[in-house]
C-alpha cells in the first residue's frame, strides 16, 4: 500500500546489520565458553584445611635453594665433611652446603639412591643394581644384582655393611663391603617378627640410626620399623591419617633421615610435607608444609614408567641440624635451619 | 634417418593437456578426501589419560543422561592398598565400607579384601557416573591406577562430542575404531 512506509534496507544498512549480527555472535560465544571455563566442578576433590599447616608448628624457615639438579632428581644423602651427595638424572652429583658443584660421575642408566661411607667411598643405586665408586668418581665395582625384580630405592652403609632399599621384592638387600649379599630383611617371616613391607608405589627408604639398628620405612602400613642389622623386627611407629600428626594418604612416608640427636625428619607425597618426629613418634614440629610445594602438590601420577613420576620429597641433614629439601618435581634443594635466633638444635 | 625429435606442443593441445592434467588431479583430490572420510568414519572418542584433568565435565556435559565416560582400573599399576585415596575419602574416619568413609558419590567402587593387608577395588560401571573423584584421590597420592575411559558399548560417537568441547585438559582425543581404548600400562 502506498501508506506504508518504505522498509527496504539500503546495500549499506544491509552490511551493516550483518556485521553487527555477526559480532554479537562472536561475543555470545566467547561469553559462553567462558561461563563452560568458569564452572565449578560439583565433584571436587576437597582437602579442605588438610593442605594447610597451622603456623604455630612450623620450626624451621628456608635459608636458601641451591641450583636444580638434573632431572629427574630421585634422592639427597649427606657425606663426610656435609659434603651433598643427590643422585639425579644419569648421574651421582656432590656439592658444597652452597651448591657449588665437587663432582659428577656418570653412569650407564639413571640413578635411584646414593650413600657414601665414612672413608670417602660413593656407592650409587641403580634400578637393579649398586656401583662403587671411589672419593674422586672412578668406578672401582659394579656388584651382582639381587635379581630382575629389584627396584632399588634406598641405600645406607655402615661400618662393615651396606643395605639396599628393593621396592621391587619390599626387602632391604643386606651386603657385605665387596658386594656378597648376606642377608635379606623385612620380608614376612613369623620367627624374626617381621610383618613384610608394604610397597604399594616404589619408595622404600633405609637408614642406620645412632641406636645400631636400622629404620625402614614401611608406607603402606604408615609407620617407621625398626629391625636389627640381622633382620629381626624390633619395633614401629606411626600411623595413617591426612591431620598433621599421621601419614597421609595410601602409602607414607616416603622418604626419612634423623636429626643428629636421632630425633627423625619425615616426608611426605600427596600432602607434601616434612615433619619432625621424636623418637617415640611423636610430632615435635614441621620443617615446611604442603603449601611450601605447590608444583609438588599438583602433579598427578601418569604413566607409571618412572619412581620420579609420582612426585614427592626427600630430605638429608647436615652435622649442624641443617635440612636439605630436595622436592623431586622440581629438582631444587631448600636449605631450612630451625626457626629463631639462627642457632640449630643439634 | 629420421631423428625422434619431439614435435613442437601447439596452443590447442597445451590447453587440452592442461585441462585433462587438471581433471586427473581433482579426480584425485577427491579419491583422496573420500578415503579420508572413510578414516575419520573408522575413528572413535577417547580419553588421553595423561592430558585428563579430572574437572568433572564427563558426568555433566555427556548427551546421554548416565554419560559413556566411566572409571576403569589398571590391576597392573594398582597397589591394592589397605588405604585405598580413590575409595576412601581424603580424612577417613575408619578404613571401612561405612558410606560415610566413601569418596564415590555413587558408591560405584567394591572392595574386596584379598589378604592382609591387601584390597581389590572394582568399578560397578552402572552406577559410575564418569566423576573423576576416585581418579583424583587416586592420582593425587597413589599410582594413578584409576583413570577415565570412553566405553564405546554406550558412546554413540557424536560427530562433536560435547564434553570435548568442555574438557579443561583438552583430553579429548579421535583414535583408531579397531583400537579405542588408551590404557595405563607398567613397565615396573
Amino acid at each position: 500500500m502506498n501508506g506504508k512506509p518504505d522498509q527496504r534496507l539500503s546495500r549499506r544498512e544491509f552490511v551493516g546489520k550483518i556485521a553487527l549480527g555477526a559480532i554479537g555472535a562472536g561475543v555470545a560465544s566467547a561469553a559462553g565458553k567462558r561461563l563452560v571455563a568458569a564452572e565449578s566442578n560439583p565433584f571436587a576433590y576437597e582437602l579442605g584445611n588438610l593442605a594447610k599447616t597451622d603456623p604455630k608448628l612450623i620450626g624451621y624457615e628456608e635459608t636458601g635453594r641451591l641450583p636444580a639438579l638434573p632431572m629427574p632428581a630421585r634422592h639427597l644423602e649427606i657425606g663426610p665433611n656435609n659434603t651433598l651427595f643427590a643422585a639425579a638424572g644419569n648421574s651421582i652429583v656432590s656439592m658444597t652446603r652452597d651448591g657449588a658443584r665437587s663432582l659428577e660421575i656418570a653412569l650407564g642408566g639413571p640413578a635411584r639412591c646414593v650413600a657414601v661411607a665414612a672413608d670417602g667411598s660413593i656407592f650409587a643405586g641403580l634400578r637393579d643394581h649398586i656401583e662403587v665408586f671411589d672419593g674422586k668418581g672412578t668406578r672401582v665395582a659394579s656388584w651382582e644384582s639381587p635379581g630382575p625384580k629389584t627396584w632399588l630405592t634406598g641405600l645406607s652403609v655402615g661400618e662393615n655393611d651396606v643395605f639396599a632399599a628393593d621396592s621391587g621384592t619390599r626387602v632391604v638387600h643386606r651386603f657385605d663391603r665387596s658386594g656378597k649379599a648376606v642377608g635379606r630383611i623385612g620380608a614376612k617371616n613369623a620367627e624374626r617378627n617381621a610383618p613384610g613391607f608394604v610397597v604399594p608405589s616404589p619408595y622404600l627408604a633405609v637408614r642406620i640410626h645412632r641406636d645400631g639398628l636400622l629404620r625402614v620405612n614401611d608406607p603402606g602400613r604408615h609407620r617407621i620399623e625398626a629391625y636389627t642389622l640381622a633382620g629381626d623386627f624390633e619395633g614401629a611407629w606411626g600411623k595413617f591419617g591426612a591431620g598433621i600428626d599421621g601419614f597421609c594418604g595410601c602409602c607414607n612416608p616416603i622418604n626419612f633421615t634423623f636429626l643428629p640427636d636421632g630425633r627423625s625428619v619425615t616426608c611426605e607425597k600427596g600432602l607434601p610435607r616434612v615433619k619432625i618426629y621424636t623418637a617415640e613418634g611423636q610430632l615435635e614440629s614441621v620443617v615446611a608444609g604442603t603449601e611450601s610445594f605447590p608444583e609438588n602438590a599438583k602433579v598427578g601420577a601418569g604413566e607409571h614408567d618412572s619412581d620420579a613420576s609420582l612426585a614427592g620429597l626427600d630430605a638429608a641433614v647436615d652435622s649442624e641440624g641443617r635440612v636439605y629439601i630436595l622436592d623431586l618435581v622440581t629438582a631444587q634443594i631448600r636449605v631450612m635451619r630451625r626457626k629463631g635466633t639462627g642457632e640449630h638444635k643439634a | 634417418m629420421k631423428g625422434t625429435r619431439e614435435e613442437p606442443v601447439n596452443r590447442r593441445q597445451f590447453v587440452r593437456n592442461a585441462v585433462r592434467g587438471t581433471v586427473v588431479a581433482g579426480l584425485g583430490a577427491l579419491v583422496g578426501r573420500l578415503a579420508a572420510g572413510n578414516v575419520a568414519r573408522g575413528s572413535v572418542w577417547q580419553i588421553d589419560p595423561a592430558k585428563c584433568v579430572r574437572c568433572g565435565k564427563c558426568a555433566t556435559h555427556c548427551v546421554l543422561e548416565q554419560s559413556a565416560v566411566k572409571c576403569v582400573h589398571a590391576y597392573a599399576v594398582c597397589g591394592y592398598c589397605q588405604l585405598c585415596t580413590g575409595y576412601f575419602g581424603p580424612d577417613p574416619n575408619d578404613l571401612t565400607t561405612a558410606a560415610e568413609n566413601q569418596l564415590c558419590p555413587t558408591a560405584a567402587i567394591r572392595r574386596t579384601f584379598v589378604e592382609d593387608p591387601y584390597y581389590e577395588y572394582a568399578i560397578d560401571e552402572k552406577r559410575c557416573i564418569g566423576c573423576a573423584k576416585c581418579v583424583e584421590g587416586c592420582n593425587r597420592f597413589g599410582n594413578g591406577s584409576l583413570f577415565l575411559q570412553v566405553r564405546h558399548d554406550r558412546c554413540v560417537n557424536c560427530n562433536e562430542c560435547s564434553i570435548a568441547r568442555v574438557c579443561d585438559g583438552n583430553a579429548f582425543v579421535r583414535v583408531p575404531a579397531d583400537q579405542p581404548y588408551l590404557l595405563k600400562t607398567t613397565t615396573a
